[in-house]
């Protein structure tokens, strides 16, 4: 069994029934066992907020408005008719809790594009271009001084530290976005270490000579 | 008309010899004996530096001095070897050039510096550390070592260099791979272009970023890696890759994560701005 085929059979594990073939596979992979133990928690969690007071109509719209961007409902019956026999139901607090089932499946079961192919693998763009501001810091000025004896080496030196600036720029703003982005995080050690060289060199070339 | 010649003559190489001596170029030849595995530095402002592998023990350094604006500054102890070209008041890019030759045991560990010479190191196995700043960078037929090359915006080129654990930071410089593999590769540049050709060997981890830059690498069909890209710009591969299970969640940009074979090496193709593809090499 590999992935893709136990994420088909994750309603029916969730309800209780596996075989020893599903079992090894979640023993064996931990992506697979990762998600499992995610929606578990989920569950846990949210059973135990059937407890607290019933929630808002606002946290409703939102989990209607977020479900339905999400694709996994439709516009359809008027929503007024059936709410409140369900709100006053002992099983309402299920309505959160597979609306966050839902949400999160949704998320981990999402994958980029197909190997191999040459297509948008998301569709909306997240990562933000680079404010075309040139611009360097006042460390970066102070670094860009020790060569004012030098103007052609300076103006080069600067280009380079405003390229290496909008570079920390795009890093942080692609982290701002997505802050477990493991991948952004180490285009912003890049960035760093860009900078980190034009200084090494700026400074040792100039106190060198 | 022989007399004009004979005289016409005389004046060409009376020429010559007035501009020789006014561009004043000197030549030092200096050797130093060294003992297993010598660590060899060469600080050159001005000028290129070629390095080859010499003989076990010995190090030969030949250079030629522009001017008198310049001059060398040389230490050694037992088994490190220092070379600095030192500028004198009044030298300029043009009085203060030094052109190094300079050969060194094949083991030794090396240190280049030239601001705006290219810098040509070839046949070594210790390890390498190079700074440039807008000229070229060579490394040929190298292997076993670390090779730590820094440019702004230079090119650099490594070809054939293998086993090692190669680290390259540029800013604007295009940074060509060409056979080169070993346990890590690492290729850090803001807008050069990094291009690639050959198999990623075996079992290792190539990592190359770029801010704008574009990223190209040229592979075999029989190549055996786990590949991932990902760019806002264009992004394409000329293999099907298997998929790959991925716990990372991608968000924005074009993207491709797959396996070709036993995906024994990690490569990893990131780039913010610039177009990646993976192309298969043909034949």
């Amino acid at each position: 069994m590999n992935c893709l085929e136990f994420e088909r059979i994750l309603p029916e594990f969730l309800e209780g029934g596996h075989t020893q073939d599903q079992q090894a596979h979640l023993n064996s992979c931990p992506a697979c066992s990762n998600l499992l133990a995610d929606l578990n928690d989920i569950s846990v969690q949210a059973k135990a907020l059937a407890d607290f007071a019933e929630p808002s109509p606002v946290v409703w719209n939102a989990i209607e408005a977020q479900l339905r961007r999400e694709g996994l409902i439709r516009r359809s019956a008027p929503r007024q008719a059936a709410l409140p026999w369900f709100r006053r139901s002992k099983m309402a607090w299920l309505l959160p809790v597979a609306a966050a089932l839902a949400i999160v499946v949704g998320i981990k079961l999402y994958r980029p594009v197909g190997a191999g192919e040459n297509q948008q693998a998301v569709k909306h763009i997240v990562l933000t271009p680079g404010e075309d501001v040139k611009v360097v810091s006042s460390e970066d000025q102070q670094v860009l001084d020790t060569m004012a004896r030098r103007p052609a080496r300076q103006a080069r030196y600067r280009a380079d530290m405003q390229d290496a600036n909008a570079f920390i720029r795009d890093a942080q703003a692609t982290l701002k976005n997505n802050p477990g982005d493991i991948y952004a995080q180490q285009m912003l050690i890049n960035a760093y270490e860009q900078k980190q060289m034009l200084y090494d060199l700026a400074v040792n070339r100039s106190s060198g000579q | 008309m022989n007399g004009v010649s004979w005289a016409s003559k005389a004046v060409t190489v009376l020429a010559f010899t007035g501009l020789a001596l006014g561009a004043g170029e000197i030549r030092k030849d200096l050797q130093f004996k060294v003992g297993k595995r010598p660590m060899v530095s060469i600080n050159n402002p001005y000028g290129p530096v070629v390095v080859k592998a010499g003989v076990p023990h010995r190090v030969v350094v030949t250079a030629i001095l522009h001017s008198d604006k310049v001059e060398l500054d040389q230490s050694s102890s037992r088994n490190r070897v220092d070379v600095i070209s030192h500028l004198l008041p009044g030298a300029d890019q043009i009085t203060g050039v030094v052109e190094y030759q300079v050969e060194v045991p094949p083991e030794a560990d090396l240190t280049v510096h030239s601001e705006n010479g290219p810098i040509h190191i070839e046949k070594l196995q210790g390890d390498i550390a190079t700074e440039g700043g807008d000229s070229s960078i060579e490394v040929l037929d190298c292997a076993n070592g670390h090779v730590h090359v820094k440019t702004l915006n230079g090119p650099v080129n490594l070809s054939n260099v293998r086993h090692g654990h190669i680290e390259i930071v540029s800013m604007g410089g295009d940074v060509l791979l060409s056979g080169v593999d070993g346990p890590w590769v690492n290729v850090n540049s803001n807008s050069g272009k990094i291009q690639y050709a050959g198999d990623f060997g075996d079992e290792g981890e190539y990592d190359f970023t770029s801010h704008t830059g574009d990223i190209e690498a040229v592979t075999p069909a029989y190549t055996s890696i786990d590949v991932f890209a990902r760019s806002n710009g264009k992004v394409e591969s000329d293999f099907s890759l298997a998929p790959k299970h991925t716990p990372i969640i991608v968000r924005g940009g074009n993207a491709f994560h797959g396996t070709l074979n036993k995906a024994t090496s990690s490569v990893k193709l990131f780039s913010f701005s610039g177009k990646i593809h993976l192309k298969k090499r043909q034949n």
